[in-house]
């Protein structure tokens, strides 16, 4: 089970914990249908941005709601590579996905940085909303307003196939090879994260973010500490944004709308900030909400194509956001946590005064 | 003189006014709720659209387009009052980061109703002038009687807010109930009255506002029409400093103007991008804004 305070843990016990839960995810896609394979996808790499989010919001303590125009950058950077050369490795388009999400990150540093609260998040969502204008700027590149830039399917290789099932591919849709690729890329960034949360550059991180000043006098170079949070967020960002291209084989000026910031304010405010939980348990919210949203909307004899229908997944998120932050701000993780605390607290202090 | 004012320098000077009002009206929104709860209000334009929904929706029952935008402004007047009472006021005195979460939350909200009730395709509102240019002796000059009455009543409500705040018992009241909450409450100010009385300012002016910006030429109401308004009208509000009403006309202005002759000489799709630049270099030189003055930070 994930305990809460997850990243408290020795570095073995993190290091099963999430092979573990990564290897049940990987058994669970065999199971299922094409349909919820490619919904598992795209909440994994949702969560990879989410993972961005809650490191840069719960841990350096800046706000940014400009994390969909990392996602652009990601993604246009393997649409627009993978037009040209098309017999990209995988792995390779991935982490130029990262490397240009990151290259973002990093302009976007420069005043992120020196700003604070609201000032940043008005920045951030300007940033958010120009990366879209951008788009049509590089028209003649990126493909501008109309024209989709279609990416070769994503297929399993044969060898991947065939390490399952002898000589016969057994991976047979395309969609669960898609999942499992998701929560593999998945499972590396939670990796790396969970020793960065760890790391001298982790605990730097939350004293900045606590109080900056004795942070500085500690020697820690505020700046740049806050510099290299904002690029690794959107670095992961780019991988996010990158693999939805990926499996959606498609990327247009839509593709990452304003919304998506709210959506992944949502996911990250749910699961709860500043967690790898909260961010795994994001990326699962998201994979499910589709099933549950269209399973309200029946049940309530809602058509899913009128106005309510198609917008009811907004006003559910939006809902949950709001009430989450006003009456439990900690979210799912971090009320398990509080939860798990009283039992004890109740059970030793029960201990403690039976004999009195 | 004909000649001159059809030109294309002083049109995009006319036309890049009348954004830049738009953008000066909303950015003072922001400022005036900003003085009195430091809050970063982002539903600012989701509220503004709702109220003008329920508002300019009644001119399809044959109602009066001006009695339409005086309910318009009503609605928005309410509604900023509610929305400081229930959802504002349990989170003063909590990280920065609370009350910006909460507030996407309730643009995405309002966003997705408004798109829930009213539908996604944009309601072209009728105007109460002609939008038609004015020509002077052949020559074409890009001012509108609608431009004209947007510019006038702009104007107006910015002379309006600035009187009642420098010049009236209540407005004094507000100040010191924004400068020093704790004194003024020693003095007996209600400021918890006079802090959703911020808000309801706040959210008519916006609702004012969005009723222009979908009433101008080529431009309709719809859930997402005053999206690219409000990041506007934050950058001048960030440009001037949130805390200044002066900074948040001058930058909106300022916004307007370079954004309209970026359209004209280089390209549209740049024009946003140039917005942001602009805020970039004004925050990397003062972070606070031109008009803020320095306050010394926590040692």
């Amino acid at each position: 089970m994930l305990r809460p305070n997850f990243h408290r843990l020795p570095t073995t016990s993190r290091w099963i914990v999430i092979l573990g839960v990564t290897a049940t995810a990987l058994g669970f896609t065999f199971t299922f249908n094409a349909g919820l394979n490619a919904q598992i996808a795209s909440g994994a790499a949702i969560s990879i941005v989410v993972l961005g989010l809650t490191w840069l919001t719960g841990w350096s303590g800046q706000i940014s709601l400009g994390n969909s125009g990392f996602m652009a950058c990601g993604g246009y950077f393997v649409g627009v590579w993978a037009n040209h050369h098309a017999a990209t490795p995988l792995v390779i388009s991935l982490l130029f996905a990262t490397a240009a999400g990151a290259l973002g990150g990093l302009i976007l540093a420069v005043p992120a940085t020196r700003l604070r609260g609201p000032y940043l998040a008005g920045a951030t969502l300007a940033f958010a909303t120009v990366t879209s204008s951008l788009v049509y700027v590089f028209g003649n590149w990126t493909g501008g307003p109309t024209s989709q830039l279609f990416l070769n399917s994503l297929t399993t290789p044969s060898w991947f196939a065939r390490m399952f099932s002898g000589i016969q591919a057994s991976l047979n849709s395309s969609a669960q090879y898609g999942a499992d690729l998701a929560i593999c890329v998945a499972a590396i960034a939670f990796l790396f994260m969970s020793n960065l949360f760890h790391s001298r550059l982790g605990r730097a991180m939350t004293l900045v973010r606590d109080n900056d000043v004795s942070a500085e006098l500690m020697g820690i170079n505020l700046r740049r500490t806050r510099t290299i949070a904002f690029v690794i967020a959107a670095a992961l960002g780019g991988l996010g944004g990158g693999l939805q291209t990926l499996l959606n084989g498609s990327v247009t000026p839509g593709s990452f709308p304003l919304t998506i910031s709210i959506t992944l304010l949502t996911l990250m405010v749910l699961g709860g900030i500043g967690t790898l939980t909260g961010a795994v348990l994001g990326g699962l919210i998201f994979a499910v909400s589709s099933n549950v949203i269209n399973w309200l909307c029946s049940t309530a004899g809602i058509s899913s194509t009128s106005n309510l229908g198609t917008n009811m997944q907004g006003i559910v998120f939006s809902v949950l956001l709001m009430t989450t932050m006003l009456i439990a701000p900690q979210g799912i993780s971090g009320n398990i946590l509080r939860g798990y605390r009283h039992l004890m607290q109740r059970f030793t202090s029960k201990i403690d005064n039976s004999p009195a | 003189m004909g000649g001159f004012l059809a030109s294309r320098f002083m049109s995009d000077v006319f036309n890049g006014v009348a954004n830049g009002i738009i953008f000066s009206l909303i950015a003072l929104s922001l400022v005036v709720v900003w003085q009195s709860t430091n809050v970063l209000n982002f539903a600012q334009g989701a509220m503004a659209t709702f109220a003008t929904y329920i508002g300019m929706t009644q001119v399809e029952h044959g109602i009066n387009i001006w009695l339409c935008m005086v309910i318009s402004v009503v609605v928005g007047f309410i509604f900023g009052g509610l929305t400081e009472r229930v959802l504002i006021r349990p989170l003063y005195g909590k990280p920065d980061i609370n009350p910006i979460v909460v507030m996407v939350g309730f643009l995405g909200f309002l966003q997705f109703l408004a798109a829930a009730i009213w539908g996604n395709i944009p309601r072209i509102l009728p105007s109460p002038f002609s939008q038609v240019f004015y020509t002077s002796k052949g020559h074409t000059i890009f001012l509108s009687p609608f431009v004209v009455f947007q510019i006038l009543t702009a104007v107006t409500v910015m002379m309006i807010v600035a009187l009642v705040f420098r010049f009236t018992t209540l407005g004094l009241k507000l100040r010191a109930a924004a400068l020093a909450p704790e004194v003024a409450r020693l003095l007996g100010v209600r400021v918890d009255r006079l802090l959703t009385f911020g808000w309801m300012i706040s959210s008519a002016v916006g609702s004012f506002t969005a009723i222009l910006v979908a009433m101008q030429n080529g431009s309709a109401l719809s859930p997402s029409v005053m999206g690219s308004v409000f990041i506007f009208g934050f950058i001048a509000a960030a440009v001037g400093g949130l805390d200044s009403p002066i900074g948040a006309v001058v930058g909106g202005l300022l916004i307007g103007l370079v954004e309209q002759f970026t359209l004209d000489y280089w390209q549209a799709n740049m024009a946003p991008v140039m917005a942001l630049v602009v805020l970039i270099v004004v925050l990397m030189i003062r972070p606070r804004g031109l008009f803020t003055k320095n306050t010394q930070r926590r040692v």
